[in-house]
C-alpha cells in the first residue's frame, strides 16, 4: 500500500518541472505573492527591529555617541536595581486587575445586553458601552484629570454635594494605580465587551433549551452550558487583555508621569521608557524590552497550557 | 525665537511642554550618529522648532520676514506640533535617521550643555568674529547675564555653540478684580511669602478664590521660584552638587505645604484651567511667563490681570530659561545658516517675531521695552524682563529628564504630605547626587 502510493508523487515530479513548476508550485508562487506586502511588513517593522533590539541589549549607547559593546552588562545591571521590580509588581498588579475585572464586567455586561428585548435599547446600549474604547487614551487620560481633580473634580463637587470626602486619587500612593485600573476599565470594556457578546451569541439556543426541559436551573445553564461554550471566547479576551494590559503606558505617563507618587505607577513599559528616552540608555532599554517579551511569551504560554484543562473545544 | 513658553498652549500644556525640554538635546543629538546634512542645496535652510499651531503662525510669519530680505536664501522650516518637548526630541531624532538633518535646530536651556557636550555643533567663534559689529551690536542691546550664562552653561569646552534667542522668567499673573473683591492691595514694590499668605486668607476668606496653584510636574514654576526666593537651589550654580535638601529649600516645601493644607491653594494631582478659573474669579494668581499673556490676551483679560514678581522670603528669585540657536557640524549650509542667525539677532526680527505674537522675552532691551512688546500686555509686563535682573538658571545638568523626576517626585511627596518635606527632600537629594 505504501509503495503503490509514493510511485505517483514520484512520478508527478518530473511532470510539475516541464510545467516550469520548479521548486514551487504555479499556485504557491500566487500565495506568496500575495503574502509578500504583509510579510514585508513585517520583517520591516517586528522582526527587524526585534533582532536589532536583542543586538543592542548587549551594547551602551546613548545615540549621541558610537555604541560600544558591554556583553551582559545590561542585564546585570538591570536585575540590580530596585526600581525595575518596583514596576514588574506594579505592571503585574495592574495586568491581573485588567483580565478580572474585564473578564467578569465584560461578561456581565454581554449577558446583560444579550437578554434585551428592545431592538433599538440594544444597540444604544452596545454603542454607548463601546464608545470610550473609540477615544485615544491620551484625551481619556486628561479627561480623567480634570474629572477626579482634587478640588474642581466633577467627582470631588458631587462627593462633596453627599458630604463624602474623596481620596487624593493620583498623589495618594495608595490610590493612584486602583485610580488608574478603573480608567482602564471605563476605557477598554467596550472592547472585551464587544468579544463577550460575540462569544455569547454563538452559543447554541437548543442547548439551553435541553438544559432547561432536563430541569436545569438559571445558574446551571449558566455554569454547565454558557460558560463551557464560552470559555473559547473567554480564554481568547484573557490573552488579548494580559498582553494589553501589560503594555500600559499611556494614561500613566499622562496621568503620573514620573513613575507618580512613590513610585506606585511606575509600569514596566513607562521604566522602558525612562530609560530609552530620557536617560537615552538605549541598550539598556532594549535589555528590558527582552525582558517584557519573554514575560509576555511566558505567560501567554501558561495560558495555552492552561487552556487545555478548561477551555471547551467543540 | 528665544527661549519658548510655548504659547498658544494651556499652562497645564506648558508645564508638559518644558517639563521634559532635557529630552531636546539627547534626540537632536542623534543626528551627528547618523551623518551629514541632508539637504545639500546652498540656497535652502533646513531649520526645525517646536511649535503648535499657534506658534507656528508666529514663526513663518518671522521666516517670511527673513525671506524679504534674504531671498536667496530658502528656509524650509519645519514646525514640530509635539505637546512636550520631550515628543519634539524623539520626532527630530526620528527624521534625523531618517536622513533628514536639519542646519538649524532650537535648543532650550535644558539640553543646551548636553548638545554642546556631544560634538554636534559647529563652532560659532569664526562667525562671531567676522561679523562683530552685528555680534556687538545685539549684545550691547542685551542683558550681560544672559551672554554669560550661555558661555557658562552651553559650552563644555570654553567655544561659543549657541547665539541666546529670547527668555523667560517666573512672575506672577494677578487678578486684580479678585484682589481688589477682597479688599487687598496689590505691591507695587514686591512681597514677602507672609505677605503673600495674608493676602491669600483674606482673599479666601472675602471671595473664596484660591490663591495660587500649588504644583509639582513644572520645576520651572512649580518649584524653582520657591527654592529661590528663599536662597535655595536643586544644584549649586556649577550644577555639580545637589543642595535640594537644604534648611532653606525645606523650608519653602513647608511654606507651600501649608498653603495647601489650609485650603489657600487647590489641592495638587488633578488638572485644571488657571487662566479659566481667574476669569471665573475662582484664583487669584498663577505663576507663568510671557506665554501666560497670550492666553489673556485669547481670554480678554489683559486688562483686568497684573503681572508682579514672585513673593519672597530671604531674597528676590525667578527661574530663568532660555532659547539657543545653534549651527550642526553636520550641515553643509553653515553659511546660510549663520546669515539667519545674524538676522534673527537684528532689532527688526526680534521686535517683529514679538509683536507677532512670540511666546517669550525679546533678548534686547528696547524690543523688550518697546510697545511690540509691551502694547496689549498685562499691566506689570516689565517686570518679565526686570526679573532678569535677580533670577537664575534653571538647572539643567547633563542627566536633566533624571534630575527633574527626582525633583518632581520629592516636592510631590513633600507638598501633599506623602512624605515630611526633610525626609521627601533628602531623599530626592540622594537621587540628584547619584546622577551629577
Amino acid at each position: 500500500m505504501t509503495l503503490t502510493q509514493a510511485r505517483p508523487k514520484r512520478a508527478a515530479a518530473p511532470r510539475e518541472k516541464a510545467r516550469g513548476g520548479g521548486r514551487f508550485r504555479r499556485g504557491e508562487w500566487v500565495g506568496y505573492a500575495f503574502l509578500s506586502p504583509a510579510l514585508l511588513l513585517f520583517l520591516a517593522f517586528v522582526a527587524g527591529p526585534f533582532v536589532v533590539a536583542i543586538v543592542l541589549a548587549f551594547f551602551s549607547w546613548d545615540m549621541l555617541t558610537p555604541a560600544e559593546f558591554n556583553g551582559v552588562g545590561n542585564f546585570t545591571e538591570m536585575f540590580s536595581d530596585p526600581l525595575l521590580y518596583t514596576a514588574l509588581a506594579n505592571t503585574f498588579v495592574f495586568a491581573f486587575a485588567s483580565v478580572v475585572t474585564h473578564l467578569g464586567g465584560g461578561l456581565l455586561l454581554a449577558m446583560g445586553v444579550n437578554r434585551m428585548m428592545n431592538r433599538a435599547l440594544s444597540y444604544f446600549v452596545r454603542t454607548t458601552l463601546f464608545f470610550p474604547f473609540v477615544i485615544s487614551w491620551a484625551a481619556v487620560a486628561l479627561l480623567w484629570k480634570y474629572v477626579l481633580d482634587p478640588t474642581f473634580g466633577l467627582v470631588t463637587h458631587y462627593a462633596g454635594e453627599i458630604g463624602v470626602q474623596p481620596p487624593e486619587w493620583f498623589t495618594d500612593p495608595a490610590w493612584a494605580l486602583p485610580a488608574i485600573i478603573a480608567i482602564d476599565f471605563w476605557h477598554t470594556i467596550g472592547f472585551t465587551f464587544v468579544i463577550m457578546l460575540a462569544g455569547l451569541q454563538t452559543v447554541p439556543r437548543e442547548l439551553h433549551e435541553a438544559a432547561r426541559v432536563d430541569g436545569a436551573r438559571p445558574y446551571q445553564v449558566f455554569w454547565r452550558v454558557t460558560l463551557p461554550m464560552m470559555s473559547p471566547t473567554i480564554f481568547f479576551a484573557a490573552v488579548v487583555t494580559f498582553i494589553g494590559a501589560f503594555q500600559i503606558f499611556d494614561p500613566v505617563q499622562i496621568i503620573t508621569p514620573d513613575g507618580g507618587p512613590d513610585d506606585s505607577t511606575i509600569t514596566i513599559v513607562m521604566y522602558l521608557y525612562q530609560k530609552g528616552f530620557q536617560s537615552f540608555q538605549i541598550g539598556y532599554a532594549a535589555a528590558v524590552s527582552i525582558l517584557v517579551f519573554v514575560i509576555m511569551m511566558a505567560v501567554t504560554l501558561l495560558q495555552f497550557w492552561g487552556s487545555r484543562k478548561w477551555v471547551h473545544q467543540q | 525665537m528665544g527661549w519658548v513658553g510655548p504659547g498658544g498652549m494651556s499652562r497645564r500644556q506648558v508645564l508638559r511642554s518644558l517639563g521634559a525640554a532635557a529630552l531636546a538635546a539627547p534626540a537632536a543629538g542623534s543626528l551627528a550618529a547618523c551623518g551629514g546634512s541632508g539637504s545639500g542645496d546652498s540656497s535652502s535652510l533646513d531649520l526645525v522648532y517646536l511649535g503648535d499651531a499657534t506658534q507656528q503662525e508666529a514663526f513663518n510669519a518671522l521666516f517670511a520676514e527673513f525671506n524679504k530680505s534674504r531671498p536667496k536664501v530658502k528656509i524650509k522650516a519645519r514646525g514640530i506640533a509635539a505637546e512636550t518637548w520631550g515628543n519634539f526630541a524623539n520626532t527630530v531624532s526620528t527624521q534625523i535617521a531618517g536622513g533628514k538633518v536639519p542646519d538649524i535646530v532650537q535648543v532650550a536651556t535644558e539640553g543646551q550643555r548636553l548638545f554642546a557636550s556631544k560634538s554636534l555643533l559647529e563652532p560659532l567663534d569664526p562667525y562671531l568674529d567676522r561679523d562683530r559689529k552685528v555680534v556687538e551690536d545685539y549684545f550691547g542691546d542685551t542683558d550681560p547675564k544672559l551672554k554669560e550664562w550661555t558661555e557658562t552653561y552651553g559650552s563644555t569646552d570654553g567655544k561659543t555653540y549657541f547665539i541666546p534667542g529670547g527668555y523667560n522668567t517666573s512672575v506672577l499673573y494677578c487678578s486684580t478684580k479678585v484682589f481688589a473683591d477682597a479688599g487687598v492691595d496689590l505691591p507695587e514694590d514686591g512681597w514677602t511669602w507672609d505677605d503673600f499668605r495674608a493676602a491669600g486668607e483674606r482673599i479666601k476668606s472675602r471671595t473664596g478664590a484660591f490663591l495660587l496653584p500649588a504644583g509639582f510636574a513644572f520645576p520651572f514654576l512649580d518649584i524653582m521660584p520657591w527654592l529661590l526666593t528663599n536662597g535655595a537651589s536643586t544644584h549649586n550654580a556649577a550644577w555639580d552638587e545637589a543642595t535640594f535638601d537644604s534648611p532653606a529649600a525645606v523650608e519653602a516645601a513647608e511654606f507651600v505645604k501649608g498653603l495647601i493644607d489650609d485650603g489657600l491653594s487647590p489641592k495638587p494631582g488633578g488638572d485644571f484651567n488657571a487662566a479659566a478659573q481667574v476669569q471665573k474669579g475662582r484664583l487669584a494668581t498663577f505663576g507663568a511667563g510671557r506665554w501666560a499673556t497670550l492666553d489673556m490676551r485669547r481670554l480678554k483679560l489683559t486688562d483686568s490681570v497684573r503681572i508682579v514678581p514672585w513673593p519672597s522670603n530671604a531674597e528676590p528669585g525667578a527661574s530663568v530659561g532660555w532659547d539657543g540657536w545653534p549651527i550642526l557640524r553636520a550641515s553643509k549650509n553653515k553659511d546660510a545658516a549663520w546669515e539667519f542667525l545674524k538676522w534673527m539677532m537684528s532689532k527688526e526680527a526680534s521686535a517683529f517675531y514679538a509683536s507677532a505674537g512670540g511666546t517669550n522675552i525679546p533678548a534686547r532691551n528696547s524690543v523688550a521695552a518697546s510697545p511690540a512688546f509691551t502694547d496689549d500686555a498685562p499691566a506689570g509686563t516689565e517686570n518679565l524682563p526686570a526679573a532678569l535682573g535677580y533670577g537664575t538658571p534653571i538647572p539643567s545638568p547633563e542627566r536633566g529628564a533624571e534630575a527633574q523626576a527626582a525633583i518632581t517626585q520629592g516636592w510631590q511627596a513633600a507638598i501633599t504630605g506623602n512624605q515630611s518635606a526633610e525626609e521627601a527632600l533628602g531623599s530626592a537629594n540622594g537621587k540628584l547626587s547619584g546622577l551629577l
